[in-house]
């Protein structure tokens, strides 16, 4: 036919729609819709807040590894008592509400805001400011007494701060901690306090305390970029009073594109070569409380640490050897553990079909079912290295090494055989446990990647002293940060508002060295003003 | 080829170890002696993995164009997994093969257990000389065992001769170019990877041809190979860690590095893994 009308073409969308939930907006923090679409293979969280307008932040740089995981999602465990009831939504009940969807693996305890050093990167937003609080044995034991309520044996106690080695009770907190039947017990610090008082890891060592050491890297560049000034002789001196105590430590590093990434691979080597070194944790920078300026779009993601690592470690790790953890979002953290010595690095998960333990979609019959619940012990935000449980986890994994029944079967006999001989399998299997390494990676949200569905399933919860257990993604960036500190303290805390590139035109420097929105601004009325504490319950 | 000695001798070893008096000598040597014999990598690796595990089972399975009702032969059906998965999910009624009675009897105890004893049974049988008088099977199914067999054309007839007409046989096998392969790759790496004995993809070709069948379809699964010589390796690193007393005797460390040129010869495409269907005519034998 002639004369017909010429229709335009329809052009596709250029990404895939993946999810819909929610978020906040990153300025006012208030509740809205989000979306989880995928572009260039990359995970993209996108939200509009009515009065700021749209946000768009990378959560995830491999879409593939991010759908792949949703397999290895492990049905949450119900806590044995919750704090709050369901009143406004997620995340303005914390917490924990009856809706939440994982018990805590972790109870964090922040014992007060003050720090020997006031780091270019603090999403506490710690120093020596003197508007702090500092908590006292009631408020602390009031909080253990909580934990205790909710998991009955608490798997994990951390106490971070500020820098909680130079709170003056820290030890007792520790003793205390100890006393009330949690299993580990781990102090968060940058290590100056132990390398300067020669009595302090002694007496943690006592109570068998793992330290989690602030630990970014070898170069004096990466420690003035992150904390300012040049730690490297202290972190050194703190890890050798940690092995001659008989400390177990973990390095924990922050990580950016710009600053740190190429040294992931050193952290490691410096590990597994320190006898104190027990584990790496590495977690992109969270662009919560004080950081450089960073753009949404380009973050730092886990897939870009695990492949930057492999890069740098390409004789040792691959990436699938880093496993999604089931027990959070998979797509939060990621595990692997590695048998070392002086000669090899052994990645774990090559030994055996992890992928068929840790799958739970997939409704097959499995090959051993003692197996899976170790690995979820190990698979775990509760998984310290070097504790006694993680090395009897370890210790079955390690001999279940054959695949089928029958080589088991087999290797059972053979192991009793020589038993009879007077060879202890078991202590042999014990012992190449207590040889593992882990490298943890792990990404925390912050106001522009917060998404509601993994926040409802985090299971590192910040114990507070009026009895909440607040997810820590949420503490960090919906407004409970400011409010427990501003009632601890009595003192006004202004809201903190992410330090994005884009958002610089509205925001002005905290007192705390956080950014928070302009009150003489102008650019748009409708801002909030307000430590957004006040509204949350 | 070490053998993989049973249970049952195991526990005669150890049942006499017992029986002598605690700290003699002899016994004990002896005893270490009968350990060190065992197949490490069997040992590891059991004797029902091939690589490409179950998933590549059920890829042959669907290449057989296997329908529920349809009557299968499984040659060298090991302790039968194979077997039993055909049955469950697929609703086949199968006879397994295998030349080990112990196989035999774990397999029909796997089958029981798994509640599929009445559509999977099992019987010694020598792939050479299949126990079975006319063509009974709509589809034969063959894992990882022809480059075991010494006579390869011999069980390639003796599965045609039992296929109906116009059945099927999927077959998964290891293939090798031999003037690509390291002479050191003959002996150990034939254990890690059943290297030794494997033939190219043409003359596996030729074989099936020369039994009667008509190849239909072939397709590689070299990374299924290089995935079980990576897992077989990895093994063996953590058992060096291991540093059991039982294992001083054995040389591990050469293990490894044989281990790796087999990963090597792979990853040059000099070895690999390959599925073939071949049809069995309609006309054959009229």
């Amino acid at each position: 036919m002639t004369g017909r009308f010429e229709a335009p073409d329809r052009v596709d969308r250029d990404e895939v729609f993946l999810e819909y939930t929610k978020s906040i907006c990153p300025v006012c923090k208030a509740v809205v819709d989000a979306e989880v679409n995928v572009r260039d293979n990359k995970v993209f969280l996108r939200k509009r807040c009515r009065d700021h307008g749209r946000f768009e932040a990378l959560v995830y740089s491999d879409a593939q590894a991010y759908v792949a995981s949703t397999r290895f999602n492990k049905p949450g465990t119900l806590p044995l008592a919750t704090q709050t009831e369901v009143r406004d939504g997620c995340p303005l009940d914390c917490g924990l509400c009856p809706d939440h969807k994982q018990h805590a693996c972790v109870g964090v305890i922040e014992v007060n805001t003050g720090c020997n050093l006031e780091c270019p990167v603090c999403f506490a937003d710690s120093g020596h400011h003197p508007d702090g609080f500092s908590l006292t044995d009631e408020q602390v034991e009031a909080g253990l007494d909580v934990f205790v309520a909710a998991e009955g044996e608490p798997e994990v106690v951390m106490f971070s701060g500020g820098e909680p080695s130079i709170h003056p009770r820290i030890v007792e907190f520790c003793a205390m901690a100890r006393d009330k039947g949690i299993r580990t017990v781990v102090l968060n610090t940058n290590g100056i306090r132990l390398a300067h008082d020669p009595s302090f890891a002694p007496r943690l060592a006592e109570l068998d305390v793992c330290i989690y050491l602030q630990f970014d890297g070898l170069s004096a560049a990466t420690h003035t970029a992150f904390r300012g000034r040049d730690l490297r002789e202290t972190k050194s001196k703190a890890l050798e009073r940690c092995a001659v105590a008989g400390l177990r430590a973990l390095l924990v590093a922050a990580v950016d594109a710009t600053v740190n990434l190429g040294e992931v691979g050193a952290v490691v080597r410096f590990g597994i070569a320190h006898p104190a070194v027990r584990g790496v944790v590495f977690q992109p920078v969270t662009h919560a409380g004080r950081t450089p300026s960073f753009d949404p779009r380009h973050r730092l993601t886990n897939p870009d640490v695990i492949g930057a690592l492999v890069d740098q470690c390409g004789d040792w790790f691959r990436p699938s050897d880093f496993f999604p953890v089931p027990c959070c979002f998979p797509t939060c953290r990621s595990i692997t553990y590695a048998l070392v010595d002086d000669e090899d690095v052994i990645p774990i998960p090559r030994l055996l079909p992890m992928d068929t333990y840790l799958d739970y979609v997939t409704n097959r019959a499995l090959p051993d079912p003692s197996v899976r619940s170790a690995l979820e012990a190990l698979w775990s935000a509760a998984a310290v290295p070097g504790s006694p449980t993680l090395t009897e986890r370890l210790t079955t994994v390690l001999g279940d090494l054959g695949l089928t029944d029958e080589g088991k079967d087999l290797a059972a006999a053979v192991l009793e055989t020589c038993f009879s001989c007077g060879i202890d399998f078991p202590d042999a299997l014990a012992d190449l446990a207590a040889k593992a390494f882990m490298i943890v990676i792990q990404d925390f949200q912050d106001a522009y990647t917060l998404n509601v569905k993994q926040l409802m399933k985090c299971c590192v919860e910040e114990i507070t002293p009026d009895g909440r257990l607040i997810p820590f993604c949420a503490y960090n960036s919906v407004g409970y940060r400011e409010q427990i500190r501003e009632q601890l303290s009595g003192v006004a805390v202004p809201a903190v508002v992410p330090n994005a590139v884009e958002l610089a035109d509205l925001v002005v420097l905290s007192r705390h060295g956080s950014r928070t929105v302009d009150p003489d601004g102008t650019a748009n009325t409708n801002y909030v003003q307000v430590n957004l504490g006040h509204t949350l319950r | 080829m070490t053998e993989l000695p049973t249970l049952a001798a195991l526990s005669q070893i150890r049942d006499d170890y017992r029986a002598g008096a605690a700290g003699d000598a002899d016994a004990a040597k002896s005893c270490c002696a009968a350990v060190y014999g065992i197949d490490l990598v069997s040992l590891f690796l059991g004797e029902s993995y091939h690589p490409g595990g179950i998933e590549l089972s059920r890829r042959i399975a669907n290449l057989t164009a296997l329908r529920p009702g349809d009557e299968v032969l499984d040659v060298a059906s090991g302790i039968g997994t194979t077997a039993i998965m055909l049955a469950s999910e697929l609703d086949a009624v199968v006879t397994g093969v295998d030349l080990g009675a112990a196989q035999v009897a774990r397999a029909t105890a796997r089958a029981a257990d798994a509640g599929v004893g009445n559509r999977a049974h099992f019987e010694v049988a020598d792939a050479e000389r299949l126990p079975f008088d006319t063509p009974a099977f709509d589809v034969v199914i063959c894992e990882c065992a022809l480059c075991t067999f010494p006579d390869k054309a011999g069980a390639a007839s003796e599965a045609a001769r039992v296929m109906r007409p116009g059945g099927r046989l999927g077959l998964t096998d290891i293939w090798v170019n031999p003037d690509g392969l390291e002479s050191e790759l003959a002996g150990l790496a034939g254990r890690i990877a059943c290297i030794a004995d494997a033939r190219p993809i043409s003359e596996l070709q030729a074989i099936l041809e020369t039994a009667g069948l008509r190849v239909a379809h072939v397709e590689r699964h070299d990374d299924a190979l290089a995935a079980t010589i990576d897992l077989v390796t990895t093994r063996l690193r953590a058992l060096r860690l291991l540093d059991l007393p039982l294992l001083r005797g054995v040389n591990i460390r050469r293990a490894i590095d044989v281990a790796r040129l087999a990963a090597d010869a792979v990853a040059r495409g000099d070895a690999g893994y390959v599925a073939i269907v071949a049809n069995k005519p309609n006309d054959a034998g009229a």
